[in-house]
């Protein structure tokens, strides 16, 4: 049976950060909005990303414009998401036999300094090989040289978030877990989407366009309305380390020539990415042992004691690339575009969105919300450059003081304030629940409850994106039971399905885990096992 | 702005680069300096023992074992320090106040390493926390 939802100017399908930040900047225009996202916020693409905000100066190789585009918005994002965002600064090092040599490498960084003020970040710097190992103490003998660079760092999970959030604020609705089956038709015209909403039902909702933001999914979605989008996708591997590793950020060369990086996130470091053509199931992407030994191997040249470290998980998105002939992938352009299938198809009142980088969402969104209302006819100009995310506007406490405040430990008021900044205190609205439950990401019943509470989080791996559930070195073992708890409490889940909640979520990281398990990884995993060993129906 | 015209204008900068080192050399940067521009970012560099021990402390599990040997570190349960604190240690001055109060004394700290079933430095840990929290 199908119901009919209530009719809108927009439906966006996808919920990744561009998306969201699309459903945002319509609402901020008065535009009624529905958002749809098939999984949860920023699960696909978006969230296995490099979480950099970076201007990418290695395409001013090939394209300018996508360098200055990508640092301008980068600016702004800077400017809208204060606290979710920290600054990376890159130890660009060079060892005998790379591709670029000192003089080269600097006089890139030296263009790039042009750009660097667009986003609030200081010029490079350059620097002898023995200075940056006092610097970076873990870089090789052999790093002659370096230079340093600037870019932001940012949780595009809670970016995503913080971009629905404002968009619901601002009178959209939006629904995860709710897959689009179809879209609706009359004639050639697209008049809206069927989707399974996340109690299982199916519900029509009408609007006077939809735009296609499903970032690798977008070709299945145009198809559904016999319109097509022409990507090239490419799929990217990162590598999780259970804690900061280095200080700085640091580049390296692969064997073929790219560049992968080490990141430190916060809490975690990421290594990545590969970068290859994709053929397969969007839905069944694995992390293949090559991909992770490739990483490694590049990662080891400068940084000689990566193998001694701790892999936590690892990640696999597949970036949706414009289609291009002939370019390998890395030298791909990061261009976006914006689909009018009226134009392209014959399909009037079906956009899509596709391609560029998460560094441009929020100009993407502005360019395909203007595309959009100027078909609809409305007039309003965009706001989001300027109007700051929620958590991001006023004042925010300091640790210690939040943490007095509420009986908190500081650590955990830290956490809480990346994430929820000058909204924190609103989060420990109730204070009985400042005992920590996920004791490796410092996180408080408290926080854990309002998610369920008050930002969609409908499952552990919900709460893994929305709060850094079980994001540490102990993936779990010690804190999913006791978070089914709190979760279930607010979303009236019995025993049963606090246990099914569990396992579910130990099942899908088990997935992301196997493929980077060294012995001290093993030895997790048999703690794990240990302690479910009772478990009805095993684990 | 195509690939040429990029490539050529990377050329004209490299061309550049390379008068102006002849002319003037390289300015000298130090990496005091480059901590100093990020003092605000607390990227204080570990020193080469704590490096050294990083690999060592990620091994744990947090099977709260050590903690029936030494409970707290100061207001800190004794596991979540290589589990949670030594996690980013650019956040540990924030994190200061909890790390107030009892010192257990190297002795303690080391019979609680003696059980740990991955042999986690514990009392180097305790060291760099309060060091990096403190600095």
């Amino acid at each position: 049976m199908t119901g009919l939802d209530s009719a809108q100017d927009v439906v966006v399908i996808g919920g990744g950060v561009t998306g969201a930040g699309l459903a945002r900047d319509l609402a901020l225009r008065g535009v009624s909005v529905l958002l749809l996202e098939g999984g949860d916020w920023a699960a696909g693409t978006s969230g296995a990303s490099s979480w950099m905000i970076h201007g990418g100066p290695r395409y001013l190789e090939y394209d300018w414009d996508t360098t200055r585009q990508s640092c301008e918005d980068a600016g702004h994002i800077v400017r809208i998401a204060r606290h979710l965002i920290h600054r990376c600064v890159f130890l660009l090092p060079v060892l005998p036999g790379d591709k670029l040599g000192i003089e080269r490498l600097e006089t890139a960084m030296e263009v790039y300094d042009r750009f660097q003020p667009l986003k609030d970040s200081h010029p490079h710097v350059r620097l002898s090989g023995a200075e940056a190992r006092l610097l970076e103490p873990g870089l090789s003998p052999r790093v002659v040289a370096a230079v340093t660079m600037e870019e932001w760092g940012v949780d595009p999970h809670r970016l995503a978030w913080a971009n629905v959030l404002d968009a619901v604020r601002a009178g959209a609705r939006a629904l995860n877990h709710s897959r689009v089956e179809a879209l609706l038709r009359d004639g050639a015209t697209v008049i809206g989407v069927r989707y399974r909403s996340a109690d299982g039902q199916r519900v029509e909702a009408r609007a006077k366009a939809v735009v296609n933001a499903a970032g690798p999914w977008a070709p299945e979605v145009a198809a559904m309305a016999a319109a097509a989008v022409s990507l090239r996708p490419a799929k990217g591997v990162h590598i999780v380390y259970d804690r900061r590793l280095s200080n700085f950020a640091i580049s390296a060369e692969a064997v073929d020539g790219r560049e992968v990086v080490l990141v430190p996130h916060g809490p975690i470091t990421l290594l990545g990415t590969t970068d290859d053509d994709y053929y397969g199931d969007l839905e069944a992407l694995e992390v293949l042992p090559d991909e992770v030994d490739y990483l490694v191997q590049a990662a080891e040249r400068t940084f000689p004691d990566i193998r001694r470290h701790r892999p936590a998980r690892a990640t696999a998105g597949v970036r949706p690339t414009l289609f291009q002939w002939r370019p390998n992938e890395d030298r791909l352009s990061r261009r976006f575009e914006v689909f009018d299938h009226e134009k392209s198809d014959g399909v009037p009142g079906l956009f899509t969105i596709a391609g560029g980088k998460l560094s441009m969402y929020r100009l993407m969104a502005e360019v395909t919300a203007d595309a959009v209302c100027s078909r609809l006819g409305i007039e309003a100009g965009c706001a989001t450059a300027e109007r700051p995310l929620p958590g991001a506007g006023g004042l925010a406490q300091q640790p210690h003081e939040l943490a007095a405040d509420h009986g908190i430990s500081a650590l955990a008021a830290a956490r809480l304030l990346k994430r929820h900044g000058s909204e924190a205190s609103e989060v420990l609205e109730d204070d009985r629940r400042g005992r920590l439950v996920c004791r490796c990401e410092a996180l408080t019943e408290a926080e854990l409850a309002y998610s369920a509470r008050r930002e969609q989080v409908r499952t552990l791996a919900d709460a893994f994106r929305r709060v850094g559930l079980a994001a540490g070195p102990c993936a779990g073992t010690a804190c999913v039971d006791r978070a089914a708890q709190v979760i279930g409490e607010q979303l009236g889940w019995n025993q049963s399905q606090r246990r099914d909640a569990c396992r579910e979520y130990l099942v899908g990281a088990w997935r992301c885990r196997a493929p980077v398990l060294d012995r001290w990884g093993w030895a997790q995993e048999e703690l794990a096992y240990g302690a479910r060993r009772g478990w009805p129906g095993g684990h | 702005m195509g690939r040429r015209s990029s490539l050529v204008r990377l050329g004209w900068a490299y061309a550049r680069h390379q008068l102006r080192r002849r002319f003037r050399g390289p300015l000298p940067a130090h990496a005091q300096d480059v901590l100093n521009t990020y003092a605000e970012d607390r990227l204080q560099p570990l020193t080469l023992s704590e490096r050294g021990q990083l690999p060592a402390i990620s091994r744990c599990v947090n099977c709260g074992l050590c903690a029936l040997v030494v409970k707290r570190v100061g207001g800190v349960r004794l596991a979540d320090l290589p589990a949670a604190y030594l996690r980013d240690y650019t956040q540990l001055a924030a994190a200061a106040t909890d790390l107030e109060g009892g010192d257990p004394g190297t002795h303690a700290l080391l019979s609680a390493a003696a059980v740990c079933p991955v042999s986690v430095p514990l009392a180097e840990v305790a060291a760099a926390v309060r060091r990096l929290g403190a600095s």
